[in-house]
């Protein structure tokens, strides 16, 4: 999956959780203060890729995510060692 | 037992999953759509999607389990609206008990409140035997935890227990609920608050709890799980001595307790977001009566974890999920 794919796939999720356009979200958003996220709807956004994308991410795992980026990234990093194992 | 929790996801039910593994059994986990199920799918538990205004998803959910955990009873995000909580929370517990009696659940463990537990003539520890007559006016979450136990305990399709658990405190509540001002009190915000009786439990004792509950050839209908009672003033202060920080103000009376809860709410309701102190905190606080769990202890053969012990866990856990700042201080405590 290209890091395009990964990244469309986090804005959908995104704009399914908070009130925002999928195209005014950008990777250096924080999910919190840009998209008013509060942390139960981020751990939701979490939750969902993980489900979506079949990844095995535990909750300490997602503890430092802040930015639609760093969801992307851990998104990724998750995918490729999926893809190893 | 093939059980089914509903609730899963959520802070006890996690708790409970792993109480329910550790006995060997495999529970099937309700979970809503859309939920954080991230904890779940680390624990491999098969999964059932479940919405308690969806009959049909509990029916499905329960078929083939001969014994269900209720841990997803109504809890208002807001206490603003008492009768909308009590009609939701009545019509949920409805369509459960409903399912479960059309499955042939043998036997349902229903997690209600020490909220609807009264106070005991002459002032001792409150037991079992101690309910309030009608449904407590002081507070929305009181009056809806009274509905639903009565209503649960009124079932005669199918067996129910009830479990009133106190404050529970441990691993794994995510969405920091009765954690709330443990973990302020950790970061050093001093919220506003009344006084009174405080009873707490460790969430893995009452989890274990729960699974004896079910297992148990001849239980109790109504159980309290406390550990201990003590006046939250006090533990507010032993709680900033534990994380090096500044002790806490003074308690408001309970008129400006809860005037500051309502003002809270009705602000968090407008702009979204979590009050500063909720509305049945305070009330739990201000009517809270020191507890007996004896019946539990004798029963179910529980010995309640001390608060340091849970504390500690409770620490760990809030550290590595980083809803604690790991803290130098603390380490060298250690």
């Amino acid at each position: 999956m290209s890091p395009d794919t990964v990244q469309r796939r986090v804005v959908h999720i995104i704009s399914q959780l908070v009130p925002v356009k999928p195209e005014a979200i950008k990777p250096e958003h924080r999910l919190r203060e840009d998209l008013g996220m509060d942390s139960v709807a981020s751990m939701e956004l979490l939750s969902m890729l993980a489900e979506e994308l079949e990844l095995d991410v535990g909750v300490e795992d997602v503890a430092d995510v802040h930015t639609v980026g760093a969801t992307v990234a851990l998104a990724e990093a998750f995918l490729a060692k999926k893809k190893v194992a | 037992m093939k059980p089914v929790v509903l609730g899963a996801a959520g802070f006890l039910g996690l708790n409970l999953v792993d109480a329910l593994l550790d006995e060997g059994l495999e529970p099937r986990c309700g979970r809503r759509k859309r939920t954080n199920v991230l904890a779940l799918r680390q624990r491999k538990v098969p999964m059932v999607h479940t919405e308690l205004d969806e009959p049909a998803t509990l029916e499905a959910a329960f078929a083939h389990a001969d014994v269900v955990f209720h841990l997803a009873g109504h809890y208002p995000r807001l206490s603003l609206e008492p009768e909308v909580a009590r009609q939701t929370g009545l019509r949920q517990l409805e369509a459960v008990l409903d399912a479960a009696a059309k499955a042939g659940v043998r036997r349902l463990v229903y997690v209600s409140s020490t909220a609807t537990v009264a106070p005991a003539p002459g002032g001792g520890p409150s037991t079992e035997a101690h309910v309030f007559e009608d449904a407590p006016r002081f507070g929305t979450y009181h009056g809806l935890k009274w509905h639903m136990e009565a209503r649960a305990l009124r079932e005669d399709r199918l067996e129910v227990l009830v479990a009133c658990p106190s404050a529970c405190l441990g691993p794994w509540d995510l969405r920091v609920g009765t954690s709330a001002l443990l973990v302020a009190t950790a970061r050093g915000l001093d919220v506003p608050h009344p006084d009174g009786v405080v009873s707490w439990v460790d969430a893995r004792d009452v989890a274990l709890g729960l699974v004896r509950l079910a297992q148990h050839p001849s239980p109790a209908r109504r159980v309290i799980l406390s550990a201990g009672s003590t006046r939250l003033q006090h533990l507010l202060e032993q709680l900033a001595q534990r994380y090096d920080v500044a002790p806490p103000s003074a308690p408001l009376a309970d008129a400006e307790a809860l005037a500051f809860c309502d003002a809270e709410e009705r602000r968090a309701a407008k702009e979204g977001g979590r009050p500063a102190l909720a509305r049945e905190l305070a009330d739990l606080i201000i009517h809270g009566v020191p507890l007996d769990a004896a019946l539990a202890r004798r029963t179910l053969g529980l010995s309640f974890r001390s608060l340091s012990t849970t504390l500690d866990a409770f620490d760990d856990w809030a550290r590595r999920v980083r809803i604690l700042p790991s803290s130098p201080r603390q380490e060298n405590r250690a």
